[in-house]
Parts: structure tokens; sequence; C-alpha cells
């Protein structure tokens, strides 16, 4: 299950050999480790204000003896280190009570090895980021743009996995992270590109839709609060979306900190123009993986179908605790989705705004805030092009409102997703996501009185 | 500390050699024991150990930044070469040089002296103290269900040493304890509640006898089992609102905080967390408040979740004043934006973990306190809303505009608290809030946050507090 690259077995000989030492002394030894070469370039007013570099191991172990469960991260490179670390461990295993999200590690299934996630122009690049740094840049600059903001992330990532029922695997992967903010005196633009691949032309129309939307129009309009149709762009999707699949997972439920805690499979979340995957063998994704962090072989699965929800994500704890099978999706205690892909649907963007007639376009979002998991009562804020449609046409700038509502209306209320898919990753949307732009009915939008 | 300082002067040297302007050398270890619950049931303990050097070079003014967790001599020489070559090679899309101000930079030791140490509390005590506090929330919640009861108790001890090339060294030690609670509340009829409560300080174990959680929670469940019980809606004409301590405390971090962080007025931050409303040519000059508003940034005060003496770049602590009397009066700086600035570094440069660069953060954050009592606050509201506590929050990218929505409130009639409010919306721009204060009681109090800033995101530990603030005439807002 290797990907290519150099010094690829010192992880996996780390794994193997820390299972072995500790094998011994617990029922369930699974160690993690996870080696990068990572470089960021941050850009502050069209030009680098640091560059920072990563070179880190880091070795997290799950260890259960009499169904207590503990768990270990430390950024340490020999074993001996590590072991020495688990002493702690030691002093109180014996102390802790059994947990109720305790199973046995799962015996090794046949784990498939995924291709495609590595790309060798990246690692070239990681020592010298200046020429697609500056292709992003000047293709905002080319929108007519004062000046902007972003990142630019390469990185090298070998994880190696080891556990006691006798699976060892390693992958070897690189990914790109990419995004910026433009500003034209007081218009901006935002946009966003996550891919395991180096991809110039990916960067440069991550300057290109930053800068449109930064230009997209010069004049402020008035807004007052009440219920809009809305279109959520792909970042704003992201965003939100990613909240959903963090409440789908199995330990959001159990813990207190998810709207699914209402529903049971089959039950209707959502509208049926709304599909949502988790897509681990995507493998043009950054978070592509053919195993889970307990050895089980990943697969992708929708979440919600059609508006159905269709599964909960679960690791062997959650799985046991419900009576249900792992979905390979561990997470240590905290089950989560691997990469998220959002159904398409049959709309050209430019027939999406005709949809909309009248509306708000809200091209990216931030600072997403629950009052409350259970009843997934939720705001947002927009920042960037937040555009007032009016008659099919874009009347300016309302400037910085927000999204006052609760995860099922706005799910329920879809009523069109567009064609074009974007591979969106940056601050906000943590989690990979592939989606579209989205139309939603009757959502409420607010802002301040004083 | 597991480090050879040796191989922290000689990456000093190395740097330098290589024709770096400026080197600094940081070794941080962060070490955390945690224990979760759920219900009355473990899920798990788990252990941190985090350990390394993060090295910073200005080179033909740019700056590199780089992290390793190999200790070796040649594991940190070779994170110093990193930064030096990759800074070098964007150097040339830089138009103005990145410099940093002129400072004092400590030579000084200083550590926190816990009464009971971290380690003291051993992991049964631990489990003890959440089965405890579970035991209180259901006696107390006697006509709500709860659904849901999660635990997480955690230590965190945190060394770091710097060395920079301009003679900085400055070694330290902060234990943290850090405690937080997720409860749901259940009436089939009347929907759910959920509080999310969190304690947390610099110290020893001795903080859970001045915290109280068991005697807090219960007060705080009785409380909220009548919100959701009988809570109304609030009114709709504009109202006197008095806001509660602990989201005054949150309000001034949002929007006095983050927007007097002078990266931030820069655009250093503008990708991810934003800019600011304030620009450099209105400090000292712009009015976003009336006299009242005071907010008040302190690093240095004892027992704090924020604490420290001494910044990551080596600069001696002290307390700003971010606001004064409703005039915007000093932005917190780091040695690169106090040379922009023309001023000094006040020592606002911090890094989560040795992974991490340090950038301009908060550490204590307050509203200054008055005179009154609380009851002299509620005096002549003949109608108003006391809002107490919160769960949602956000706030605009600028800080501009900001959300507050209420949890425990109750009416205001004839200057007495009267029948609970539930989901009160303060919906309301900084300077409306600022602008708007008519009286300010004396109960100042802290609140404990992790605040997010920096590109990969720093979780740091701050306080934020405040005494109850009274506004005049606000239009509240209810939830979709």
């Amino acid at each position: 299950m290797v990907g290519g690259g150099s010094n690829m077995k010192e992880p996996l000989w780390l794994a193997e050999e820390l299972v072995t030492k500790l094998k011994p002394r617990y029922d369930d030894v699974a160690a993690l480790v996870i080696n990068d070469d990572t470089a960021m370039v941050k850009l502050w007013n069209t030009e680098p204000s640091v560059v920072q570099s990563w070179m880190r191991t880091r070795v997290g172990l799950l260890l259960a003896k009499n169904r207590r469960l503990l768990t270990l991260e430390i950024s340490a490179r020999k074993p001996e280190d590590v072991l020495k670390a688990t002493e702690r461990i030691e002093e109180i295993a014996d102390k802790v009570e059994e947990s109720e999200l305790y199973a046995p590690l799962p015996e090794p299934e046949g784990v498939k090895a995924l291709t495609g996630m590595f790309d060798g122009r990246v690692v070239e690049a990681l020592n010298n980021p200046r020429p697609y740094a500056e292709a992003m840049i000047d293709s905002a600059l080319s929108q007519g743009v004062d000046r902007v903001a972003g990142t630019l992330t390469l990185s090298r990532v070998v994880r190696a996995l080891a556990t006691s029922k006798g699976f060892s695997g390693m992958e070897e992967k690189t990914y790109v992270e990419a995004y910026l903010r433009a500003f034209k005196g007081e218009f901006s633009g935002h946009w966003a590109h996550g891919s395991t691949r180096l991809d110039i032309n990916a960067l440069k129309d991550v300057g290109l839709k930053a800068g449109q939307y930064a230009t997209i129009t010069n004049k402020k309009v008035d807004f007052q609060p009440g219920k809009y149709s809305v279109i959520l762009s792909p970042l704003v999707v992201g965003n939100l979306l990613g909240d959903v699949a963090f409440m789908a997972s199995a330990t959001a439920v159990l813990l207190g900190y998810s709207m699914f805690m209402k529903y049971r499979l089959g039950d209707v979340v959502a509208s049926e123009k709304l599909s949502m995957y988790d897509v681990p063998h995507d493998t043009s994704l950054p978070r592509a993986s053919a195993f889970d962090d307990e050895g089980s072989p990943t697969y992708d699965k929708p979440i919600i179908e059609n508006g159905v929800l269709k599964n909960l994500l679960h690791n062997s704890g959650t799985a046991a605790k419900m009576g249900v099978k792992t979905t390979g999706n561990a997470g240590w205690i905290f089950a989560r989705a691997w990469n998220l892909n959002i159904g398409l649907g049959d709309f050209k963007e430019d027939e999406l705004i005709s949809e909309l007639r009248n509306g708000l376009i809200i091209t990216n979002n931030w600072y997403t805030r629950l009052q409350n998991y259970v009843e997934g009562i939720f705001s947002t804020v927009s920042r960037d092009a937040t555009l007032l449609v009016k008659d099919g046409e874009i009347l300016g700038d309302v400037g910085r409102v927000r999204i006052a509502s609760k995860f099922s209306t706005l799910m329920k209320n879809i009523v069109g997703i567009s064609n074009k898919p974007y591979d969106i990753m940056w601050w906000e949307v943590r989690t990979p996501t592939r989606c579209g732009y989205i139309l939603a009915k009757d959502i409420n939008i607010t802002k301040p009185y004083i | 500390m597991s480090v050879d300082e040796g191989v922290l002067s000689k990456a000093v040297d190395e740097g330098l050699s290589l024709g770096a302007k400026y080197v600094e050398v940081r070794y941080q270890k962060d070490y955390v024991d945690g224990v979760t619950l759920r219900n009355d049931k473990v899920v798990s303990v788990g252990v941190e150990r985090t350990e390394g050097v993060g090295v910073r070079v200005l080179v033909d003014g740019s700056l590199g930044f780089a992290s390793t967790n190999d200790l070796s001599l040649e594991g940190v020489l070779k994170a110093v070469r990193v930064a030096y070559e990759r800074a070098k090679a964007l150097a040339p899309l830089r138009r103005k040089p990145i410099e940093f101000s002129e400072e004092r930079v400590g030579r000084a030791s200083y550590g926190v002296v816990p009464k009971v140490k971290l380690e003291d509390l051993s992991v049964e005590e631990r489990i003890k103290l959440g089965k405890e506090i579970y035991d209180v929330v259901l006696k107390t919640a006697l006509k709500v269900k709860v659904p849901a009861y999660m635990f997480e108790l955690t230590t965190h001890d945190q060394e770091k040493l710097i060395v920079t090339s301009e003679g900085a060294y400055v070694r330290s030690y902060v234990p943290r304890l850090y405690v937080s609670l997720n409860v749901v509340l259940l009436e089939p009829q009347k929907g759910t509640l959920q509080r999310r409560l969190e304690y947390a300080g610099s110290g020893g174990v001795e903080q859970l006898k001045t915290w109280n959680i068991s005697e807090d929670v219960a007060g705080e469940i009785k409380n909220l089992e009548k919100v959701l019980l009988e809570g109304v809606e609030p009114p709709k004409d504009a109202v006197d609102v008095v806001v509660g301590s602990e989201i005054v405390g949150l309000l001034v971090h949002e929007s006095a905080g983050h927007p007097m962080e002078a990266d931030r007025i820069l655009g250093r931050e503008a990708a991810q967390a934003g800019e600011s409303y304030v620009k450099p040519n209105m400090i000292g000059v712009y009015r976003v408040g009336n006299s009242l508003a005071t907010v008040v940034e302190d690093p240095t005060i004892p027992g704090s979740n924020g604490f420290y003496l001494y910044d990551d770049e080596g600069v001696p602590a002290r307390p700003r004043y971010l606001y004064k009397e409703g005039l915007l009066n000093e932005p917190l700086h780091n040695r690169h934006t106090a040379k922009i600035f023309g001023v000094n570094s006040n020592a606002a440069a911090r890094s989560m973990d040795y992974a991490s660069e340090p950038i301009i953060r908060m550490s204590n954050t307050y509203f200054k306190p008055g005179n009154m009592t609380f009851e002299e606050l509620l005096e002549g509201v003949a109608v108003g809303v006391y809002i107490k506590s919160y769960m949602e929050w956000n706030i605009d990218d600028r800080r501009w505009n900001q959300r507050y929505v209420g949890l425990e409130a109750y009416m205001i009639r004839n200057g007495e608290l009267a029948e609970p409010v539930r989901n009160p919306v303060l919906e309301i721009t900084t300077q409306g809030f600022y602008s708007n204060i008519v009286a300010v009681d004396k109960n100042l109090k802290f609140y404990p946050g992790t605040c997010g800033k920096g590109e990969p995101a720093q979780g740091v530990p701050v306080w934020f507090g405040g005494p109850n603030v009274r506004i005049s005439k606000v239009r509240l807002g209810v939830i979709a």
C-alpha cells in the first residue's frame, strides 16, 4: 500500500515496533504514525507574510485493557521515546473504569490500496512554491483587484497503521490547499481549492474566481431582514454541510452534539434534491484513505441520499454501542467523515440565478455557531460578495448579513443544485468537499438593528 | 525540560551564519492529560505529549518559520535551514522588507507554582468529579429529562524556552486546569435546551475548590429548567437590556480584542479570521463608545487562563487599554506590527505549540467594572430583559456586526427580575453596543475560552470577563 517517495518504511516500522512492544501488556493496541513535510505560503497585501514549514512525526496510540480505553498522542520519532510516554498510561490503566465505547479492534479485512493520491509535482514544489503562489496572485490581479490575501499549502504525508489484530498498512499521499481573498475597494471575493494533485490551472481559477467576485459589483444596496431565497456558493455549502457531516458522526449523536439524535435511519431529513456522500475512495480529494484508524477498510457511502438519512458514521466502538457494523470512519473515539461529495443537480450556474429570480447570492461565510445541536439551530455570517438579485439581475452588494435558521429547514428547503463541481477546502471548510451551488427558498436572513 | 539548551544556541548561530538578520528558536512542551465521561460512564482517558522546536528567521526581508520534533542537533539545524531557504525563495515577492521593532527583550525564568500539583489529581478523582456533577444534574432536573451529559477534564503543563539572536532568553512554566460540561435538557412539549459550561485557569488542583462546580451547576440546571418550561418570547418593542457578565466578556473579546489586533488591522489575517473595522489612522481618534466603555487586556493577571509574563518574542508583558472611555486607544502588537506603527511591542505574540508561529493574540480581556450593585443596575427599568448566558454567537470578519443568543434570561419589570425569557437574540453593531451603555455594575467575573486564529488555526487559552452592563432601548430578535 505504497504510493512512492523515500523514507517510506520508517513510519510503518515504528508503528509495528510499538505494537510488538505493547501487545503483551494490553488487549488491543493500535499505533498510527503520521509523518509529514509541509510548506505553507501565507499571503498578505499581495506579498508573502510568512513561509511556514513542518517536518513532523506524530504518533497516536489506542490501548485497551479489560475494556478500559486509553489514547495517547505524542510527537516522537523513536520507539523508546514513545514507550517512555506510555508509562503515564501504564500508571492509570488499572484505575480507569470500563469504557462504554469499547469494542475489540476489528480483524483485518481485505484493504485494497488506493492509487492516484501521490503527485510528485507537489513534492518538487515544496522547496520553491513561488511560481504557484505567483500564478494565483496574477490571476486575481488580472481581474483588476487592488490586493489579495490567502494561502498556498503543499504537503507530503505518510500515514502508517499497525494493530494488535495483525493489520499493517501504509499510505503516502500529497495534497494542495489553496485559497485567495481578493479586494477591490470596499468589496471582496473569495475562492478555494483542495486536491491531492498540483494543477496550476486550478490555482489560477482560485485567483480568477476570487477576483471575479471582488469586482462583480461596485454598488452597495440596502437590505431588509426577512425570508429570502438564497443561492449558496460551494464555499458556503462546504461549511454548512461540513457541520451536518460532523453531526452525522455517531459519537456526536452519543455526546449530545447532533441534530440526528431526533432522527432514525430512513427518516426524511432534507429535500429529495440533497444527497451527501462520504467518499474516502475519491483519490483526488485530500483526505482519501483506504483504511481507517482501526484498520477497517473504508468505503464510499451515502450519509443523506435523496433527502433520506442513510448512514451515521461509525467506528467499532460506536457501532457496538448502537448494534451496527463499523462504517470505516474511525477516528478513535470520534468517528468522522473523510471527504464529502454533495450530489450535483441539473442547473447551469446562470440558470440557477434565473431560477432564484429574487433573493440573495451568498458567496462565502464564516463563524457558524449553534444555539442547540439537538434542534440544529444555527447562524452564520456572510463575508465577501453577498449579492441582492431582483428579477434575475444582480442589483449590488448588501454587506455582511446572517443566515439564522435550522439545518433541517435549510436542507428541506433546497430546490435546486448546479451541475458543475468544485473541490473546496479552506480555513472554514476542513473536510474536503466536492459540490456545486445550492438554491434554497424561505431562509431567514438577519442583520443588526443598531 | 528535555532539550539540550546548547542545541538552541547552536541553531541561533546556524541561522546567523546562513545570513539571517534575526533568528528565534523556541522549545515548547505541552503535556495534556484528559478524561471524558458520557453520563456516568467513562468514554476514554487521553494523554498528549507534544514537544519540539519552532524556528523563525528573517532573511532578505522575508519571514520564515519551520518546526520539527526531531530535537537532535541535526534535526533542529535542518529546521533552521528549511526556514531560511524557503523564506529566501519567496523574498523576491516582497515589495517591502519585514522588520521588527527595537525592544529590550527579557532574560528571565518564571513559573506558576500550583498549591496542589496537577499530577496529584488522580484519574479516579477526575472520574469521581464527573460522576458527582452528573448526579447533581439528575437530582436538580426534576421536571425535565437529561438526554445528554458530557464531562471533560484536562490538565495541561506547558513549558517554553525562547532564545533569540538579539539576546532574549526566557524560560517559563504554566500549568492549567480545564473542565467542560455539555448538558441537554428535554421536555417533550417544549423541546430541548442545551448548555455548555467551561471552567479554566492557570494554577493547580486547588482551583476546583474555587470553582465549586457542583453548586454552580445545580443553580444553572434549576434556572434553565424554568426557562425551558416557562420561558416566554422576548418583547417586540425596543427595551433596556441588561447584558450579563458572561456575554459582556465574550462581547469585549470579539468586538474590542479582535479588532484591536494590529495584524488584523493591517490585513495579515484577511483571508482567514478577517480584517478589522479599525484602520491605523483611527487609533486615539475614533470614538466607538461613550465614556463608560473601557476595555482592558492583561496577560499578567495571576491565576488567569491567558497568563504569561513574557511573550513568545521575549518582550515583557503589561496591561493594555484597548478602548479607553470610548476611544480606540492601544492595539495589541508584536515586534513586526509595532515597527509599522512606529511604537514598541506590547508583548502580544503567542504560539499554541512548538509547531505554531507566534502571532498576535489576546490573553485576558475584560470590560472595566463600575460601582453599582446588580440591584442598582436594574433600578428604573420599567420593562426590560436581563440576558445572563448564551450558547450561539458570532461576529462578522471586520468585528462590527455581532449576535448573541440568550440561554438563561428574564424579563425585568419595575426594576425586578420577573418571568424567564427563551432565546432572546441580541444582534447589534460594535458601536451600537458601546455607545448605548447607560450603567455598569461592579461584579467583574471572568470566563474561559479557547481563542482561534491563524493558519493553521491556533487555539490558545484566554479569559474574557466583565461586569453586568445595561444598554438602552434595543430591539431583541427571536430565533427562526
